[in-house]
């Protein structure tokens, strides 16, 4: 049930400012340069050319459609997990947190 | 299927489930002394490390990036020391009870599953306490432990309570209450009786007896927190059962926690964050 990105590998050459990363950029020697999940600045591309990097696995941006498909899915869940107690006052609460919570982890 | 067993059947053939193990019996009971002292703590973490299978669970938690630590810890020891013995004590109780309390075989029960709830439940209590302002290692415990009714329910009487999650998941009812309909009392019930007779900590038997019913259990206790974090796990998808659903809550208990919009949101985030760490204890 986990959400997991779709990843690319691409040339750095190709690597856009804002792009995420989705594995940790490391060295020839295995020295982590860069964590998995930032968005690259000019500056961090600048700095991985003067390192000689030549590829990137970054994080491929879900499309709106696929995001709308994706909150959907959530909402349809949320309301199933709570099929048996929706009208109680205290779960609807418990209800909206859970759902804009998970939506919001969706992106 | 032969005759349903009362309470008292229970009670008599609690003697016959899997020993509770003795660290895990004697960090328990530690629970209720402020200050235990460095050299009990010492020979403690000496007995828990002699168990390689726990260490090696409390260990992979301990180095999770939930705890932010500088360096990997490598022994009981140095995590005493870096993460303070009481987060440590629940860890290695959470390990202990895991790697000795097996569920055996009953059809349509999950051991996985079993674990990651009441995990995602002990989660949720530390974050809803965190809010509160409430000491955090006592409702872990009393998360990790709310279900263990369920366990013994499944140990001693297989057949019936593989019959009794056939209902539940054919009727689509929740489980307590078919619990209720296949034996006549439910596994909160049955973890009062396990609490009894393991000495456990009053305010842990408290929730275990009544996190179904908060309002029969003591005022300001434990049982409303861990009330409404087993809600929290279900509604999380923590234990990733396809046909769990939220048990239906009690206005009051939650109403008594007071959390509001922001600090709810707040607090799913942080069982979240806590979550990811504990699972790993599960291999």
């Amino acid at each position: 049930m986990s959400d997991t990105p779709d990843t690319l590998r691409l040339p750095l050459d190709e690597v856009q400012p804002g792009a995420v990363l989705a594995e940790a950029v490391a060295d020839a020697r295995g020295t982590v340069l860069l964590p998995a999940g930032l968005a690259l600045t000019e500056i961090h591309l600048a700095s991985l050319r003067r390192r000689d990097i030549a590829m990137l696995t970054v994080v491929v941006p879900p499309d709106p459609a696929e995001l709308a498909r994706r909150r959907e899915e959530i909402r349809e869940r949320v309301l199933h997990l709570f099929r048996h107690s929706a009208d109680d006052p205290a779960a609807q609460a418990l209800l909206q947190a859970v759902l804009a919570f998970r939506q919001e982890q969706a992106q | 299927m032969n005759e349903a067993p009362t309470l008292a059947d229970v009670a008599g053939r609690i003697r016959s489930l899997p020993a509770m193990p003795t660290v895990a019996l004697e960090l328990l009971h530690t629970l209720t002394e402020t200050d235990a002292s460095s050299a009990d703590l010492v020979d403690l973490a000496r007995r828990i490390a002699q168990d390689q299978a726990i260490t090696a669970r409390v260990l992979r938690v301990a180095n999770s990036p939930f705890y932010g630590l500088q360096s990997r810890v490598a022994s009981i020891n140095d995590a005493i020391v870096v993460l303070g013995f009481s987060a440590v004590r629940s860890l290695v109780l959470a390990a202990a009870v895991m790697a000795s309390l097996p569920g055996g075989p009953c059809t349509g029960f999950s051991q996985e599953r079993f674990w990651r709830h009441v995990l995602g439940t002990a989660a949720a209590a530390q974050a809803i306490g965190k809010r509160l302002g409430r000491p955090s290692e006592a409702l872990f415990i009393a998360g990790l432990l709310h279900d263990i009714g369920r366990l013994a329910l499944v140990v001693l009487y297989p057949a019936r309570y593989a019959a009794t999650l056939a209902a539940a998941r054919e009727q689509d009812r929740g489980l307590q209450e078919t619990e209720l309909a296949f034996f006549g009392f439910d596994h909160a019930a049955v973890g009062a009786s396990l609490a009894e007779h393991w000495h456990f900590p009053a305010e842990i038997a408290d929730a275990l007896a009544w996190h179904h019913q908060p309002d029969r259990g003591k005022a300001g206790g434990l049982a409303a927190i861990v009330h409404y974090a087993d809600a929290i796990a279900q509604a999380l998808d923590l234990d990733e059962s396809e046909d769990s659903q939220v048990a239906r809550l009690q206005e009051d208990a939650v109403a008594s926690l007071g959390l509001d919009w922001d600090a709810l949101l707040a607090v799913l985030a942080d069982t979240q964050t806590r979550f990811d760490s504990y699972r790993l204890m599960l291999g």
